[in-house]
């Protein structure tokens, strides 16, 4: 098992992606090979997630000069942590290209890939200039699709989300280069491994207050942490169902990956300082996005503020300095990017059936098309967490491990059991079961490869319900080897 | 090989789901598939399972054995082990076998009763999946798996309430009954959280959980004995998360049978037993249970007198007698509060199918008044439909009659004069309202000469009979003492620590002469008022009463409205105008300082050449200055 | 003799006549002129100073900015022409063409 795997992984999509634009301008073609491509991601990770060690240090590490002049490098690795959530990447992609398979333009799919490779690289980066580097990369192509092949108000909405983002990462920038160079002048040698910063001492505490928070509102606009979240409404209403897809499904968890790999090793005090006020924030937004999500008309519009609920919760989840937080958070964040992911897609297949998705405008799918209806409801039940599915797992770990931090915020945070529900179901009922106002909707159900590309989201929504500690053993050891170290640090400090 | 059979008691029915799901599928999107094909499927699974629990019963009946299956490990995390486990004891035997007896019962019943559905198949499959998971929550060996079931139950009422989906009233019930569980949930599910890290030690299970409770301060077992019913509440419909069970009536007939008369909504009173050890330290939240019950059922009572939909009277019934039940374990009398659950399901089930029955009969009318307008000759219905309202009015030797006896005698012993006050009015009210309904129904006359007599199918005509012989016989399994009886089911379920009737002879017989009275009293006084009713004029919907003290309003307008208005506030105000008019607004200062600069640019030569004008003579005078030249 | 103070007083004089000139007038012509003066002045006072230093290097520039301005005619003049073909006026102030124009 070659230690260039990883490189591999990243880059094969963007190859791909390249090579597509030069060559041919066929629609299918283009599809065909970047799902191809995809499959070839998906089965070199599962030959790296097989071969994996559930130990807990980083595994497959390539480290090679890059920049020299000032330390830069290439530095890449995976541990139980970052497996995961690729080897979630990696089922997910393959399978949205399934259920976005038709209608779409040449740009899409190439932009698709490139995002694909954006993602992994910050998935993989140790070195921060490095994933500073992928994590705009992965940024870019989901500005384009927006912009080129969104609705609405495309434009403007590409430019604010843009915008907003690259001022979060501008402040993630301004961090970045303070910790360089305070790793220069105390050690003489340029370093971004975000190992070697860990080390750095002569930070003040003031100046790892507003590095940290830099970090934090770079990654908070990104998950969407409160108040930093106002981009995502108009941003998942006009946005194409593949982006959308790949912002909340994907790239807002890395915001809370970004947050244990590297916020937490490099100011533990800090995270342990703030951790209350973290987690009221999460669980804040869980309330607050959810009581949101009840009168939206627009389906898209409700999801996204369904997912921001979730990934708030997720958020309170990690910091909630216990075990039961972050791998209940972990499993969240795998479960969510299935069920959110899938009714965003869902959204999307109806749109594009019935031309219409806003719940006024719909009613009556489920007598034609029974399939799609199943899909469905299955899909929102692992979304508000029934057991027998993963989400249930997850929220149950989370609520476990912030009553321990805090009995009161554990009491709250079982409200994620009542608030889904309500918005979830009568969106249902109405958009679905309930029979159309007025005449009704032209509506095919699902399609052999449609139903094929939900199939092992089902089967994984039920196994990780069923039997999770299949699941958890890979990255338990990590998160629990991860959280002494920095919880000793933390509290030292 | 007894405890491996455990979970296949679980496992028939679950097959059964699947294989009928599955088959639905194709069914509807390749070939029709017989309707016997679903039957057969649905109705042997349960049936499959009885027959488990007969031979695990049997078995723990001689050797007095408790078995218990440990399937894998399902999470672990930190200082949490929590393994599918599941356990045959006692208690959760006794609630299978009639579990699995009425629901196979009832099964059979719904063969004849959704014969002409084109959803036959689906209502199988959900229906199968509905045993399985209240098998899960019966036979749960820890309080992970218990909820597992429990919301399983709760997911499979939704659907099935919600199974004639095309009218918006049934799926607003489905939503509703789903999500008042769901508060109820959170409870549960906090009161387990913090019954978990309250105790500290152990794996969770119920054996290990009873054996550690010691270490639990008793503040933090008040709060878990309080949220844990808080799940209860809302799963067996008591006050205040009661609102959903009338509205669950939207669902097809089997269902309100064995959902919401037998099973599901007794699984809160099978909660609190299970957790007899919790709340055997904590009696004031016992008594608190107790009084939630008593309200429950007399509040119940009293609206049922005044409800003209006869599933809708006995949804209420329903709700009371669960009341009954819970005074029963809240006052730490276990085994008596499970016997009048054990008793209940035979007569309320019966008494819904045979309602059912009626329905189909008189082509779907629900009103009591226009039934009767249209009544037609059923006996066997009108006979069963006899036997079970006598049986739940309490009269001896049905078996009502001595599982509420038994409740209210222990209200007495324990000095709760006034629950048992309250349980004495109440059983006057339901004498007089279930046989407000029977007469109605069947006696008051109608101007009809002779009422035409309607086949009903064997399918439901049997399973009435059979459960009518319950109703009155299941009485005996539990005589008490002071007539001559061997309370065998206190005997069976001597692991609860279940209190002891500590009365004397005289007492009892004193309190059961009286709650027959005030029984027959009911019945008299319904007698006087309804045998001789003129059914085409019927009862006034005015009234306090007959708007069920307008709770749903109420709750409409203090939780449901506001939280309506704050979700359009949070939108359109807050995250709008407040947060997002903040970014876009010091964006906008940005474009208009742009702006201000950009008015510089005046594209005038003379303009530039005065401004580069000053800006050099400023810099040299700068210069001139700051250098000392 | 005449002191370098006058010499350097009369450059500043041509100078800050031709300064005033580009400002305040709006005839492109006068403008020009205007320029010319301006170069002409810095041009007295070069040579002024060379003479006073005995250095040759201040005639030098002298003649190089002699040669840039009989360039700059050339160029200013042909401008001058097309600028006035396609607005068939001389004011300086209807050139705007360059403006911000408010903008969305």
């Amino acid at each position: 098992m070659s230690a260039d795997i990883l490189t591999f992984i990243i880059f094969l999509p963007a190859v791909t992606a390249f090579a597509l634009m030069v060559t041919t301008k066929n629609v299918q073609a283009v599809r065909n090979i970047a799902f191809l491509s995809t499959l070839a991601i998906l089965v070199l990770v599962l030959k790296l997630y097989i071969s994996f060690e559930p130990q807990a240090q980083m595994q497959f590490v390539t480290n090679t000069p890059w920049i020299v002049e000032y330390g830069i490098r290439y530095y890449i690795g995976v541990d139980g942590f970052s497996l995961t959530i690729l080897m979630m990447i990696a089922i997910l992609i393959p399978t949205a290209y399934l259920l976005l398979w038709d209608g779409r333009t040449k740009g899409y799919w190439i932009n698709m890939l490139l995002v694909q490779t954006g993602v992994t690289g910050t998935l993989l980066s140790l070195d921060i200039v490095l994933f500073y580097f992928f994590w705009e990369v992965m940024l870019l192509p989901v500005f384009l699709m927006i912009g080129i092949m969104g609705t609405g108000n495309k434009v403007f909405t590409t430019i604010k989300v843009t915008v907003y983002t690259m001022g979060g990462s501008l402040l993630m920038f301004l961090a970045i280069m303070y910790l360089g160079v305070s790793y220069f002048n105390e050690f003489g040698e340029w370093s971004f491994q975000y190992d070697k910063l860990t080390q750095i001492t002569t930070l003040s505490h003031t100046e790892r207050l507003y590095c940290f928070f830099a970090f934090v509102i770079a990654f908070g606009i990104k998950i969407p942490l409160f108040p930093l979240h106002t981009w995502i409404m108009d941003t998942y209403k006009n946005a194409p169902t593949g982006a959308v897809f790949l912002l909340s499904s994907i790239m807002a968890k890395l915001g809370v990956y970004a947050i244990v790999r590297f916020m937490i090793p490099l100011f533990p005090d800090i995270y342990v300082e703030f951790s209350t006020y973290f987690v009221c924030l999460g669980l804040f937004g869980l309330i607050y996005f959810g009581i949101a999500a009840l009168k939206q008309d627009d389906m898209k519009r409700m999801f996204a503020y369904s997912s921001a609920s979730h990934l708030s919760f997720i958020a309170a989840g990690i910091f909630s300095l216990n075990s039961y937080g972050i791998n209940g958070a972990l499993y969240l964040m795998i479960a969510h990017a299935m069920a959110t992911g899938a009714l965003f897609l869902l959204v999307g297949l109806i749109h594009y059936k019935t031309g219409y998705k806003t719940i006024s405008d719909l009613g009556g799918l489920a007598k034609k098309a029974p399939i799609l209806t199943f899909v469905f409801a299955i899909m929102l039940f692992a979304n508000v967490g029934l057991p027998g599915t993963n989400g249930f797992v997850a929220e149950l770990l989370i609520i476990f491990g912030i009553y321990e931090f805090n009995h009161t915020l554990g009491y709250i945070a079982g409200f994620t059991v009542v608030i889904g529900a309500s918005y979830m179901l009568w969106m249902f009922q109405r958009a679905i079961l309930q029979d159309r106002v007025g005449e009704a909707l032209k509506m095919s159900d699902l399609k052999m490869k449609e139903i094929l590309g939900f199939a092992p989201w089902i089967v994984l929504v039920f196994l990780m319900g069923i039997a999770p500690d299949l699941f958890i053993d890979k990255f338990e050891p990590t998160v629990t080897y991860f959280l002494d170290d920095i919880l000793k640090i933390g509290e030292v400090k | 090989m007894e405890s491996g059979l455990i979970i296949w008691i679980i496992l028939a029915p679950l097959l059964g789901a699947l294989l009928n799901g599955g088959l639905y599928f194709y069914h509807i999107t390749q070939r029709a598939i017989p309707q016997r094909l679903f039957s057969i499927i649905g109705t042997l699974s349960p049936i499959l399972g009885f027959i488990f629990t007969l031979i695990l019963f049997l078995d723990m009946k001689e050797t007095g054995n408790t078995y218990s299956q440990d399937l894998f490990t399902w999470l672990e995390v930190g200082n949490l082990h929590i393994s599918m486990k599941l356990l045959a004891d006692n208690l959760s035997i006794f609630m299978t076998m009639f579990v699995t007896f009425v629901g196979s019962l009832i099964h059979i019943y719904a063969i004849g009763y959704m014969h002409k559905d084109p959803g036959f198949g689906k209502f199988f499959a959900y229906f199968n999946l509905f045993l399985a998971s209240m098998l899960i929550l019966v036979l749960a060996d820890n309080p992970i798996v218990l909820f597992i079931g429990w919301e399983g139950v709760g997911v499979c009422s939704y659907l099935l309430i919600k199974f004639y989906y095309g009218k918006a009233e049934n799926v607003t019930a489905a939503n509703k009954a789903f999500i008042v569980n769901r508060v109820g949930d959170l409870g549960f599910l906090l009161g387990v959280v913090t019954l978990f890290f309250a105790v500290g030690e152990g794996d969770m299970s119920f054996s290990s959980l009873e054996a550690n409770i010691g270490n639990v301060s008793p503040e933090l077992l008040v709060l878990s004995g309080v949220l844990l019913f808080v799940g209860a509440m809302g799963k067996s419909a008591q006050i205040p998360l009661f609102t959903w069970l009338p509205d669950a009536m939207a669902g097809p007939t089997p269902i309100s049978a064995l959902i919401h008369a037998a099973t599901m909504v007794t699984a809160g009173i099978y909660m609190v037993a299970r957790f007899h050890f919790l709340y055997e330290g904590v009696e004031g939240v016992g008594l608190y249970i107790a009084y939630v019950g008593a309200a429950s059922a007399l509040f119940a009572a009293i609206i049922a007198c005044k409800q003209q939909d006869i599933k809708k009277i006995l949804a209420y019934s329903t709700m009371s007698q669960l009341g009954y039940m819970f005074i029963g374990v809240g006052l730490g009398y276990y085994s008596s509060g499970l016997f009048h659950v054990f008793t209940h399901a035979f007569f309320k089930a019966m008494l819904f199918m045979g309602a059912g029955g009626i329905i189909i009969a008189v082509h779907h009318h629900q009103n009591i008044f226009k039934i009767a307008q249209e009544r037609v000759n059923l006996p066997i219905i009108s006979g069963t439909f006899l036997i079970g309202v006598i049986a739940i009015s309490g009269i001896p030797p049905f078996s009502g009659f001595f599982s509420k006896d038994a409740i209210l005698a222990a209200a007495f012993a324990e000095g709760e004069y006034l629950i048992w006050i309250i349980g004495m009015f109440t059983a006057f009210l339901t004498a007089f309202y279930m046989f407000r309904l029977y007469f109605i129904l069947f006696w008051a006359p109608n101007k009809k000469v002779g009422n035409p007599y309607v086949y009903t199918s064997k399918t439901i005509t049997i399973p009435l009979a059979i459960l009518a012989l319950g109703a009155f016989g299941a009485g005996f399994l539990n005589l008490p003492t002071v007539l001559w009886g061997e309370h065998l089911v206190d005997t069976w379920l001597l692991q609860l620590n279940s209190k002891v009737l500590h009365m004397s002879h005289l007492t009892e017989w004193i309190l059961m002469i009286l709650s027959v009275g005030v029984a027959s009293a009911g019945i008299y006084v319904s007698y006087k008022k309804y045998a001789n009713f003129d059914v085409f004029k019927p009862e006034s919907e005015e009234g306090l009463i007959a708007n069920k003290f307008y709770v749903d309003e109420f709750y409409d307008k203090t939780l449901v409205k506001p939280i309506q208005k704050l979700s359009v506030f949070i939108d359109k105000v807050v995250d709008t105008k407040i947060i997002d008019g903040f970014i876009m607004g010091t964006c906008n200062k940005f474009v208009e300082f742009g702006k201000i600069v950009g008015t510089l640019q005046t594209a005038n030569v003379r303009f530039y050449a005065a401004f580069m004008l000053v800006g050099m003579s400023c810099i040299f005078i700068y210069l001139y200055i700051s250098l000392g030249l | 003799m005449i002191s370098l103070t006058s010499y350097a007083f009369v450059s500043m004089t041509l100078f800050t006549i031709g300064v005033m000139g580009v400002v305040s007038r709006r005839n492109v012509f006068v403008i020009y002129m205007s320029i010319e003066l301006m170069l002409n002045g810095v041009n007295l006072f070069l040579v002024t100073f060379a003479r006073h230093h005995l250095n040759l290097d201040g005639q030098i520039i002298t003649i190089m900015v002699i040669a840039i301005a009989a360039a700059e005619a050339a160029i200013f003049l042909s401008v001058i022409i097309l600028l006035f073909r396609s607005k068939k006026s001389l004011d300086t102030d209807m050139f705007t063409a360059l403006k911000d124009k408010e903008s969305k």
